[in-house]
């Protein structure tokens, strides 16, 4: 189906730009989104090494602690037998580095220096262990920040061997400083860690080992102040996997079997996001892990990104785990692209709204110009009216369509006055279903409908119930492009028989697809009656002239016996009388006499049944149109006399109506007519002509049988019977047509010649009041 | 005062041999005949002097029978006519009969129904001259009387039952004595014996009617 100019336009206005929008939101929201997945990876990144760099930092005072005292001890500037100044030094290191939770120092002897902050009694606590040969003994000094001594105490129970312990049997083993793993401390049960240091004699040997204990408790608070978008959390591993520092410091802390803390693995942790985020990773190892590892997860239906950096050094033994939901760093992403969205979605509407305007205003030139057509081709608008403004292009084709619609209607015009005023019916058919389609007024006339009731007619509805076939072969001829010419028998709405010529073609339009068929119809009615009219006369007549002539020729010759019939009785009756009066009558005579008598009224008797059999036909008698008869005999004997090259000229006037026996008549105007052609036939002469003319005078009409023929025989009587010109006549017509004539109470003549022309006329009654009074009595 | 005896049968027949036949025919039964083949000679040659009956042929060329009526009625030619034809039909017989033909015969006819015709018209013939001639002599007579005599006897004439001098008296505003005298002249003159034969004289002639 093809779309109309403006649904196209909006289309493709609105859907353009619908595109346009929806194409640079998609844009944006996936290339945002990767943008800020990959700055959160970098931002993960950035934190991780912040916390590895602060970690450092926070372990380096440990580390340079340690190395100060150590290199001083081993040149000698402090002496490491001597325990007081061992705890100067150790006092002044532990004051200055807040992170210290405590610095000591072992030796291979046993001997044990410890300075150690202290919440209870002061400030600070000192442990000294000396070994004796005998044993050893532990003393305990508190003292002020401005080393002051605030109370001693010494503990004799005391064993502890630092050879023992496991920071110094690490650095004693690697001869260089080392880290201890994190462990739990057992005095402030705090995280914490131990750097060691070993102190070498000249020979490479261990004399001692250095130690600095630092709380790590604050590398959770740290971590606790960092952000990591909103929801982010960092966490220092160990290689083991333990978490040794974490946002919320309480959940690294676990009891174990023994009853002490220890810190918790991270597969073990009381985080189920940190399971999810690194489960995987600690059981394939943290200590395998080479570098820098990234990965996104999802977990409760959020989605995360996590790395986890490795920094297995003498600097920091630790890796850094930092996981982040993205949600964090997109959320607000994502909350303006569904702003975007929406935003989007409104300027969608709006400009869709704008196009669907401006489609309308371009195409509203368009849409004037297709009603525009519509209308002239229904013919609601004139052509004269004014053309609606529109573009250039669509003027010119509207001059055109207007020009087309200007002829169009000017032929149609023509062609509906031409259907509707023609003098013959006419008719548009339907091809199919042989509905009319539409009937002109003389086609509506001569069936008796309205235009109306026609509308809604079929062919087959007029049909004569007799000539079935009428429409069957009119369908045939129609489709076959066969003209349909046929006289057949319709009905009229009064029920009356309509005879109608229809001549019918059927209309095809380029395709050859059937249009209508346009049939013109003739009323040939009348016709059709006067065909039969004469061809009923002309039976009429045969069988009148049949047993007329016969007739004719007995009423003439009872005539003609009966005057020498009447004559033989009156002479016998004479001769009878005669010999009766004489003297000696002869009976036998008289008898012979007699029965001569008697034997001529027998004769006469004869004649007189026969007579008075054929007298019985005559013909119907009654009132006639006398032109109408002339014309009809005229078209029975026309044959006669075209054949033979005869003109017969008759010209009707108005005429009251004859009374008599209208075949007897006619009889004897076709009598007159075949003496005519015979007369001309025989005279062969150059004009051959027959002028019938008829004219009402005194109460009669008087007809007159021209002809240019051979004349009348002067030797003969023409009225008297048996007697004849004609070689094979025999010489009844003219007898027998005066007759006829005379017993409808007319005359018949011969007018006196002319040159070159022979004139019968006879005269018939007028119909009038006395002859009907006559009739009735 | 004709008779019989100086009848004539005027035969009009185009038929040669019918003429001939019946004139032999009638002429030996006693009839005086004259014969003519037409209707026109009939009319040119007609003696008015003649009286006698017509034997017509209805069927003749240029004029027919019914014809010849019509001009004889017209000419006052008060002659009985029996129609005769070859070919007679009931409606020109009647037509015929009704203009006052003694009968039409078809042809061939016997001789005594011609003759019964022939004698049926010159009774019709003789009873008319007569009254005629009656007529003609009451007229005559009448025409002698007064003036008052001729009221007296047209009173009693048309009231034939109240011919008492009283009642003609008072009709006349006349005494009845003078009626008397009128009525005896009237009856002198008239020639009549009596009233009676005075009313009926004149009722028969067709006097005063």
């Amino acid at each position: 189906m093809k779309l109309s100019l403006g649904v196209i336009l909006a289309i493709y206005l609105t859907g353009l730009q619908l595109i346009a929008v929806i194409s640079v939101v998609l844009i944006s929201y996936v290339s945002s989104e990767n943008v800020l997945i990959d700055h959160t990876r970098s931002l993960l990144s950035d934190t991780g090494h912040n916390v590895i760099d602060h970690s450092k930092d926070f372990l380096e005072p440990a580390r340079s602690a340690a190395e100060l005292a150590k290199r001083l001890t081993e040149t000698d500037i402090v002496d490491r037998e001597n325990a007081d100044s061992l705890e100067k030094l150790l006092f002044q290191q532990l004051k200055t580095t807040s992170q210290f939770s405590g610095m000591f120092y072992g030796d291979e002897s046993g001997n044990f220096v410890y300075v150690m902050r202290s919440d209870d009694v002061a400030e600070y606590r000192t442990k000294v262990v000396r070994t004796f040969a005998t044993g050893q003994e532990a003393s305990f000094v508190w003292r002020d920040p401005d080393y002051n001594v605030v109370e001693r105490e010494v503990d004799p129970l005391d064993v502890f061997d630092p050879r023992t312990r496991p920071w110094y049997r690490s650095a004693k083993e690697s001869k260089d400083f080392i880290w201890t793993d994190p462990y739990i401390f057992f005095s402030s049960q705090k995280p914490g860690i131990t750097a060691a240091v070993p102190v070498m004699e000249g020979d490479g040997t261990v004399s001692g080992v250095f130690g600095v204990d630092i709380e790590i408790e604050a590398l959770s608070d740290f971590l606790a102040q960092l952000k990591i978008g909103q929801n982010g959390v960092a966490m220092i591993l160990t290689r083991q996997g333990n978490v040794i520092a974490h946002p919320n410091s309480e959940l690294i802390k676990v009891k174990n079997k023994e009853d002490t803390l220890e810190f918790v693995n991270i597969t073990d942790i009381n985080d189920e996001i940190v399971q999810a985020a690194f489960g995987e990773l600690a059981q394939s190892g943290i200590a395998s892990l080479g570098q820098e590892a990234q990965s996104e997860f999802e977990h409760d239906g959020y989605g995360y990104v996590s790395t986890v950096i490795p920094a297995y050094n003498q600097e920091l033994p630790w890796a850094i785990a930092i996981y982040a939901p993205t949600e964090d760093f997109i959320g607000g992403i994502k909350a303006n692209r569904i702003r975007n969205i929406w935003i989007a979605v409104f300027i969608a509407l709006i400009t869709g709204l704008i196009g669907l305007k401006v489609a309308d205003r371009i195409n509203r030139p368009v849409r004037d110009f297709a009603s525009l057509a519509v209308l002239l081709s229904s013919g609601e608008v004139s052509t004269s009216d004014d053309i609606p403004e529109t573009y250039r292009e669509l003027k010119q084709a509207s001059q055109t369509l207007l020009n087309e619609v200007v002829q169009r209607k000017a032929f149609e015009r023509e062609y509906g006055v031409t259907f509707d005023l023609a003098s013959r019916g006419m008719a548009q058919i339907s091809p199919n279903t042989g509905r009319f389609i539409r009937t002109n007024a003389h086609f509506n006339d001569i069936l008796g409908f309205t235009a109306k009731e026609m509308q809604g007619m079929k062919f087959s509805d007029i049909l004569h119930p007799d000539d079935t076939d009428t429409y069957i072969s009119f369908q045939y001829a129609v489709h076959k492009n066969v003209e349909y010419n046929q006289e057949r028998r319709y009905l009229r709405k009064d029920g009356t028989i309509a005879w109608l010529r229809v001549n019918a073609i059927l209309i095809r339009d380029e395709d050859g697809k059937p249009l209508h068929t346009v049939a013109t119809i003739d009323d040939v009615t009348s016709l059709k009656l006067s065909e039969e009219k004469i061809n009923e006369l002309s039976r009429e007549l045969s069988h009148f002239s049949r047993i007329n002539m016969m007739g004719q020729m007995a009423t003439g010759l009872a005539h003609e016996l009966n005057q020498p019939l009447t004559a033989i009785t009156q002479n016998a009756d004479a001769a009878l009388l005669t010999v009766s009066q004489s003297a000696n009558p002869d009976p036998e005579l008289i008898e012979i006499l007699e029965e001569m008598e008697e034997q001529a009224h027998r004769g006469a008797d004869i004649i007189r049944a026969l007579r008075g059999f054929i007298r019985k036909e005559k013909g119907d008698s009654g009132a006639y149109d006398l032109n109408e008869l002339i014309e009809q005999t005229l078209c029975l004997v026309h044959p006669e006399a075209s054949v033979r090259g005869i003109n017969i000229l008759f010209k009707a006037q108005a005429l009251p109506n004859a009374i008599g026996s209208r075949v007897q008549v006619a009889q004897v105007i076709v009598n007159l007519l075949r003496n005519a052609i015979e007369a001309i036939v025989v005279a062969e002469l150059p004009t051959k002509r027959i002028e019938v003319r008829a004219e009402a005078n005194n109460g009669m009409i008087k007809v007159a049988v021209e002809d240019t023929g051979c004349g009348v025989d002067p030797d003969i009587d023409l009225f008297t019977q048996f007697e004849t010109s004609k070689q094979d006549g025999m010489g009844l017509g003219l007898a027998f047509s005066r007759s006829i004539i005379e017993a409808n109470g007319g005359k018949l003549w011969c007018e006196p010649e002319t040159e070159h022309s022979t004139k019968f006329c006879f005269t018939l009654p007028v119909l009038s009041m006395k002859q009907l009074e006559n009739d009735n009595a | 005062m004709p008779d019989e005896q100086n009848l004539t049968v005027f035969v009009i027949d185009d038929d040669d041999d019918i003429r001939s036949s019946l004139s032999r025919a009638l002429g030996i039964r006693g009839y005086l005949v004259e014969t003519f083949s037409s209707a026109r000679q009939f009319l040119d040659e007609y003696d008015k002097n003649k009286l006698g009956c017509v034997i017509l042929d209805y069927g003749m060329p240029d004029m027919n029978g019914l014809e010849l009526q019509q001009h004889m009625k017209q000419q006052a030619i008060d002659l009985p006519i029996i129609f005769i034809t070859g070919h007679g039909g009931i409606p020109e017989s009647v037509r015929a009969i009704k203009e006052g033909a003694v009968d039409f015969l078809e042809k061939p006819f016997r001789q005594k129904t011609l003759v019964n015709c022939i004698e049926t018209a010159f009774g019709t013939l003789l009873e008319v001259q007569q009254l005629q001639q009656s007529y003609r002599q009451l007229q005559n007579n009448f025409d002698r009387l007064t003036n008052r005599e001729k009221e007296v006897a047209q009173f009693i004439v048309l009231n034939p039952s109240s011919t008492s001098s009283k009642d003609i008296g008072r009709h006349l505003e006349i005494s009845p004595r003078t009626v008397d005298h009128h009525r005896a002249r009237v009856l002198e003159k008239m020639g009549m014996t009596s009233v009676t034969e005075l009313v009926d004289q004149c009722v028969k002639a067709g006097l005063f009617l």
